[in-house]
């Protein structure tokens, strides 16, 4: 049986998987793993309750932009509200996941709608079939924009979906010939949008004139689609795009690729992707062990990546903290310690934008290579920004749930004045089993010392609260995950 | 007195007016309120986004797609507004703007000049969190569809709280974040009780009369009813804001019909198409109502440029005009009672 007592037990376990699989966790959502125990709580995440994120009737009567969505910041805030409110946030870990490698842009496409809707479209595939997720991919109005599809014809290829699927979506670079794109993007041709013509247009526009955005519709072309033999990885016939797929899929190089993805995600920081064709993974052990589970389940996604949180290479010391949180990852988890959100507020767009000042523009990837991750998230001014919207998150001691964990460190504590030490092993483990140094822990207890008694039950001693829970927020050991 | 089925009203689709207009201009953008001065000009209140605000004022135009002005922009001073929500005129046309960010109520004078404002933030009497709709009633007095404390309050014109009525939940008389509001002509007072998915029926003096409708998409029932507008028979015209359609019901609440959209290009469309050869050419191939994958209403709506996409507000202009405002289509569709 898992305990829930302080640091050093499977509390930190749970952490580690929660962190990773979700966003820094509540102490309601470490208590409730906890009871679970390590196997349990790994099953909760593939059998989640509801969601129950805000709803999307009470966001589009506040936020009527948001309906629309006509720039990045307005959907990435649909995002934004939805990963701070969830109930599965590994359902939103898995779409930040898709989102980074199949990254598509608002950018270009000037309609945060369709954007949305291929969001909505990973949490529902992420976890199942590969060979699901690359046809839902490759019927996805927004990807079919984003890489031109639409220009891709019967008797005049275009090749950028067809190399990129190859390229950086399934195999990675070295999985395949020129020729072997050519193939692909014949059998994608009359994979299109209805209305193409004008949607483009108005795309490339850039325009809301006349009335608003119409939302994109998939739409099969039988008169625009090559139906000739082609010579695909070494096999001939008359493929479509789903046989083309299923080549893919069957073929060892994908799942490798795609482990090797989920190991830079949720395991541990990955060279970056350009390098992976002339440095193989760090981890080859762990990467055999997903490819496994791939074929061993109809392709599934969910089996690798059980397969990888059941396995002890994840459940290792070394793989602790041993990723930098993602902008996307930092905010989340400090606005849901901070207690989410009840209802729609103009504060959202502080944290959609937050995300993007830090570098990772929700629905607005740089490239489609997406965003490298690790090392390239933290700059100067990266981590001013991280510091202080952290800071400033947590500094409130009147939100939800700060007030929440002034309230248990005041039941801990129903004598009033708190040790600082003791206060500070309080505070790192209700904001979430949060690791620090032994040498900053030493600083925050100094700070705290000089504070003059501090008492939970009061207004003053929450204040004081808040103010070292920013201190926590600023340090080194919280931009790891 | 139920209405006989032979004698049930009708619409006919008449004119679109508008233009998505998010740098400014001509046109509306993200528009929630629509209200018509006694002289028969229509004023159309825009919300804007949130980051992108040169579209947030209070246009002014008529059934002949004439363009007026603008009155406001957006702002935290006086005058100005941040999340503008709803307007009105009084029986003088000055002009009253409620915002729910700033949290209160603006006057400006006929002339569209600056008077001046009042509201206090709270759940006390007199104080509102998030003024979301608003009507005079036949005192003169103006109702103010308090949302968040799930309540209505009267005030006179000047600000002074008078009385209010209702409370949060979903009994008689009781509302869930209440969002347009119509005094009919007979004076009783309807409010469109938005999570109850029901229209309630007031007294002149804020007694419960009755309520209508159930959760549902089919025909007669409600999904997030965002606004209601009577006419001088007691036909009440209800936005079905989550079903993205108008429905009407006689003063018995029987269904006398549902419009879905029929949304045209606008003069003001027609002029910005005309000049830009492209899109001209594209547009001529559009085929506005493709067949879907999806059965959504919103996301339906997403799709079908000619259907109301969120539609916001309902006014009549005279008793036989029926204008509906889609925030998502900056633009209102005018129906004719047939």
């Amino acid at each position: 049986m898992t305990t829930t007592t302080k640091s050093g037990t499977d509390l930190d376990l749970i952490a580690h998987l929660l962190r990773r699989a979700g966003f820094n966790p509540t102490w309601d959502e470490l208590q409730e793993h906890a009871a679970l125990g390590y196997d349990g709580a790994v099953d909760r995440l593939f059998n989640p309750g509801p969601a129950d994120p805000m709803p999307s009737d009470v966001i589009r009567r506040y936020h009527p932009d948001q309906t629309i969505t006509q720039i990045a910041p307005s959907s990435g805030s649909v995002w934004m509200y939805r990963m701070s409110t969830t109930k599965t946030p590994f359902e939103e870990k898995i779409a930040l996941f898709w989102h980074r490698i199949f990254a598509t842009g608002q950018t270009k496409l000037i309609q945060g709608k369709v954007m949305l809707t291929q969001i909505e479209m990973f949490r529902k595939y992420g976890l199942g079939s590969f060979r699901d997720l690359l046809i839902q991919l490759s019927q996805d109005p927004a990807m079919i924009l984003w890489l031109d599809n639409q220009d891709n014809h019967k008797d005049n290829i275009n090749e950028n979906y067809g190399r990129e699927i190859l390229e950086l979506f399934a195999m990675g670079v070295g999985n395949y010939t020129e020729e072997d794109i050519k193939e692909c993007s014949r059998a994608f041709t009359g994979w299109t949008i209805a209305n193409m013509p004008y949607m483009s247009i108005r795309m490339r526009n850039n325009t809301l004139r006349p009335y608003g955005y119409v939302a994109w519709q998939y739409k099969f072309d039988p008169e625009d689609h090559d139906d000739g033999e082609k010579t695909f990885l070494g096999e001939t016939g008359n493929f479509n795009g789903e046989d083309v797929i299923d080549i893919i899929c069957k073929n060892p190089a994908t799942p490798a690729f795609i482990a090797r993805h989920i190991y830079h995600h949720f395991v541990a920081d990955e060279l970056p992707v350009p390098q992976w064709p002339f440095e193989g993974p760090k981890d080859p052990a762990a990467i055999q062990l997903m490819v496994d589970a791939y074929f061993a389940n109809d392709y599934s996604i969910g089996a690798m990546l059980r397969a990888m949180f059941e396995s002890d290479i994840f459940k290792s010391e070394e793989k602790r903290h041993a990723r930098i949180k993602s902008p996307a990852e930092l905010i989340v988890g400090t606005l849901r310690m901070a207690g989410g959100f009840d209802w729609p507020t103009q504060e959202i767009f502080k944290a959609t934008a937050a995300c993007g000042y830090m570098g990772q523009s929700l629905l607005a990837p740089v490239s489609v290579e997406g965003w490298m991750g690790g090392d390239d998230w933290i700059s100067t001014g990266s981590m001013v920004q991280r510091i202080n919207f952290a800071s400033d998150t947590v500094g409130d001691h009147n939100k939800k749930g700060i007030r929440q964990i002034v309230d248990r460190v005041a039941e801990r504590h129903p004598e009033g004045n708190v040790d600082p030490e003791e206060l500070l092993d309080d505070l790192l483990e209700l904001a979430g089993a949060i690791h620090v140094e032994s040498d900053t822990l030493a600083g925050i207890v100094t700070y705290a010392s000089q504070q003059g008694g501090i008492d939970p039950r009061t207004e003053d001693g929450a204040a004081k609260i808040a103010s070292i829970l920013q201190l926590i927020v600023s340090t080194r050991e919280y931009q790891l995950v | 007195m139920t209405t006989p089925t032979s004698a049930k009203l009708g619409l006919e689709y008449r004119d679109t007016n508008g233009f998505g207009a998010a740098q400014g201009g001509r046109g509306y953008h993200l528009p929630v309120d629509i209200a018509v001065r006694s002289d028969g000009r229509i004023y159309v209140l825009s919300r804007s986004a949130l980051n992108s605000f040169r579209g947030c004022n209070i246009g002014i135009t008529d059934l002949e797609h004439n363009w007026f002005d603008k009155i406001g922009e957006h702002g935290k001073a006086p005058g100005m507004m941040d999340w503008p929500t709803a307007i009105v005129f009084d029986a003088n046309d000055r002009l009253f703007l409620a915002d729910e960010s700033l949290q209160r109520i603006t006057i400006f004078d006929a002339g569209h000049n600056y008077v001046g404002h009042w509201g206090t933030h709270g759940s006390g009497d007199g104080e509102f969190d998030g003024p979301a709709g608003m009507d005079f009633d036949q005192d003169g007095n103006l109702l103010v569809v308090d949302e968040k404390n799930h309540r209505v309050q009267r005030y006179t014109p000047d600000g002074e709280f008078i009385s209010s009525f209702g409370s949060e939940g979903s009994g008689d008389g009781q509302f869930n974040y209440p969002w347009g509001i119509t005094v009919a002509p007979d004076g009783r007072i309807y409010v469109a009780d938005w999570r109850n998915d029901r229209i309630q029926r007031f007294t002149h003096e804020g007694e419960f009369i009755d309520a209508y409708g159930t959760s549902g998409r089919e025909e007669g029932q409600l999904d997030r009813p965002s606004d209601v507008a009577v006419d001088s028979t007691g036909n009440i015209f209800v936005t079905d804001w989550g079903n993205q359609r108008l429905q009407v019901f006689d003063s018995d609440w029987n269904f006398q019909t549902s419009e879905r959209g029929a949304g045209e290009m606008s003069p003001w469309a027609l002029e910005y198409i005309d000049a830009n050869a492209d899109e001209k050419a594209a547009r001529d191939v559009f085929d506005p109502y493709p067949e879907l994958d999806v059965d959504d209403p919103h996301e339906v709506s997403a799709r079908t440029e000619p259907y109301f996409w969120d539609p916001a507000a309902v006014a009549l202009h005279g008793d036989d005009l029926v204008l509906v405002l889609e925030t998502s289509r900056h633009r209102f569709q005018v129906y004719e009672k047939t």
